[in-house]
């Protein structure tokens, strides 16, 4: 296995409020790692700075081997290189399914080409196999914009395969779906990331749903680590500590 | 105590045009009658006069379709400095507020001091139409891409898209349909507001209207009423049909 993410000594604040502190934090590939931690602990904020969107942050950061600038977003190939699935889904509403999981294609594919509408023979075969395997197929020509919450998700996902990411950061992917469904669609990006073997990290306010998908739990709070175990080392009582306890409380730092 | 100076200001407002005006109540009486006559001087109307009707309808059309052209050129420009997300503010506040400042010119005004200065015919119609359109179509513009979700924008970043790319892929979708719908209204309230037009000698079908009413011709001018209203009629049938397709 090979390092996916090392982060060391990161911190970040937005205009003196601070985001995130002092954070170290390592990741193989082909983990799936689940980020938990009440509203306001800095998930997000540091899904975005793996992604390569956040700016201005402190200390070294190197994902799939490529150290992060924080001043400067990374090459197209680079962003391609992590795929991001948001909360509220962001595909573009008018365009159908297949043309939003075709635009997954558009860091890996040639620029002004593209640009006229043509996409190679390879994309459109990529995508059709991705639509085939997140059971889109049938709603392959229908605008996203007709469809439920679920199936948008999962068009969501579908277009973050089509870009064959290496990894994967995931914010709050299911919270806006019903738990059945958060299940099925949390189900369907583990699934195809571990077949893929690429690595996960995903944001959850649901403890039982990281508890039953990811091989570890990273535990934020205030924009520090406050534990980071393997999953079956989780106990109910640390996960209570996390979102219940006072903020001050020091002993609750588990760091492997 | 505001609804009471309200009241009085629109009472005042009344009493004054009715006292002042420079109308005789004993005019009103007698206006029934003449406007009877006058109306029935028009049946039957004269429909040998379709050649000119064509050519009047045809000069109308023309002058719509290249106003409508040159302002949505000049939209495109001016709709980007009005734009909130890719202006500075000072840039596009004052943008906005030149095309305020245009949109409450009355179109018949500017198209009086367009004849003013390039002399009569379908030219001044073109200018006016284009300077009066672009006061609307710009502003729509801005609207159109300050309306653009941002979200799919970053998610196309994020997935390796390049400037070009996001704006083909995930900007354009968003804007077009807006963009075409305002543009296709902006094209039937040019049609409309270049029928009268010919008024003032900025061409088009107007013109004859004038020309037939001034020298007592009625049953023409009946006429090419009813070519107007037909037009309109068609106008608002078609875009009716555009809306729907259009979502
Ligand atoms: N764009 C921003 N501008 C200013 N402050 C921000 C911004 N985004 C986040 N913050 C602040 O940074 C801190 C971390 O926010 P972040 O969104 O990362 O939390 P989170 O753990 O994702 O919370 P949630 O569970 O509610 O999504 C919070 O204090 C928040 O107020
Ligand atoms: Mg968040």
């Amino acid at each position: 296995m090979t390092t996916a993410l090392t982060l060391s000594g990161i911190s970040h604040d937005f205009n003196g409020e601070v985001s995130l502190s002092d954070i170290n934090l390592s990741m193989e590939s082909g983990e799936c790692l689940a980020l938990i931690g009440p509203s306001g602990a800095g998930k997000s904020t540091l899904l975005t700075l793996l992604d390569g969107r956040l700016k201005g942050w402190s200390g070294t950061a190197s994902v799939l081997k490529k150290t992060l600038d924080a001043n400067k977003p990374p090459q197209r190939n680079t962003r391609a290189d992590t795929g991001f699935i948001f909360q509220d889904f962001a595909l573009v509403d008018r365009l159908t399914t297949y043309q939003n999981v075709m635009n997954g294609r558009l860091g890996r594919t040639k620029n002004w080409a593209s640009v006229f509408g043509h996409f190679s023979t390879q994309d459109h075969m990529i995508v059709g196999s991705i639509l085939r395997d997140t059971n889109l197929a049938e709603l392959a020509d229908r605008r996203v914009d007709q469809l439920s919450g679920g199936q948008r998700q999962r068009v969501a996902i579908a277009r973050c395969l089509a870009q064959e990411p290496k990894l994967i950061l995931a914010d709050e992917p299911v919270s806006n779906l019903d738990p059945a469904l958060a299940e099925k669609v949390l189900q369907l990006l583990t699934g195809e990331a571990r077949k893929r073997g690429i690595g996960v990290v995903f944001t959850s306010h649901q403890p039982e749903l990281s508890q039953r998908f990811a091989d570890r739990i990273v535990g934020l709070r205030d924009g520090r680590i406050q534990f980071d175990q393997p999953t079956h080392e989780v106990s109910e009582g640390t996960i209570e500590k996390l979102y219940f306890g006072s903020s001050t409380e020091p002993g609750l730092r588990v760091v492997k | 105590m505001h609804r009471t100076v309200t009241w009085l200001v629109v009472v005042g407002a009344i009493a004054w045009a009715a006292l002042t005006a420079d109308v005789e109540m004993a005019k009103f009486a007698k206006a029934g009658p003449r406007l009877w006559d006058f109306l029935s001087r028009m049946v039957p109307p004269d429909f040998t006069i379709w050649q000119d009707m064509l050519r009047g309808l045809a000069e109308t059309l023309q002058i719509a379709i290249l106003g409508t052209l040159f302002a949505v050129i000049l939209s495109v420009f001016f709709g980007v400095l009005a734009s909130e997300t890719l202006m500075q503010p000072y840039i596009w506040r004052s943008t906005r507020a030149l095309l305020a400042a245009i949109r409450a010119i009355p179109l018949i005004l500017v198209a009086m001091l367009m004849v003013g200065a390039v002399g009569l015919g379908p030219l001044p119609g073109i200018l006016a139409i284009t300077f009066h359109a672009t006061g609307m179509l710009s502003k729509f513009y801005a609207e159109a891409i300050d309306n653009v979700a941002a979200g799919p924008i970053t998610a196309l970043q994020s997935a390796g898209a390049s400037r070009q790319q996001q704006l083909r892929y995930g900007i354009w979708p968003q804007m077009a349909p807006v963009i075409l719908r305002d543009t296709v209204f902006r094209f039937e309230l040019n049609l409309r507001e270049s029928l009268v037009l010919g008024v003032v000698g900025a061409g088009g079908i107007g013109l004859y209207i004038q020309t037939y009413v001034r020298s007592f011709q009625y049953e023409k001018a009946a006429t090419a009423t009813l070519t107007v209203i037909i037009l309109v009629l068609l106008s608002e049938l078609a875009n009716g049909y555009l809306k729907k397709r259009v979502t």
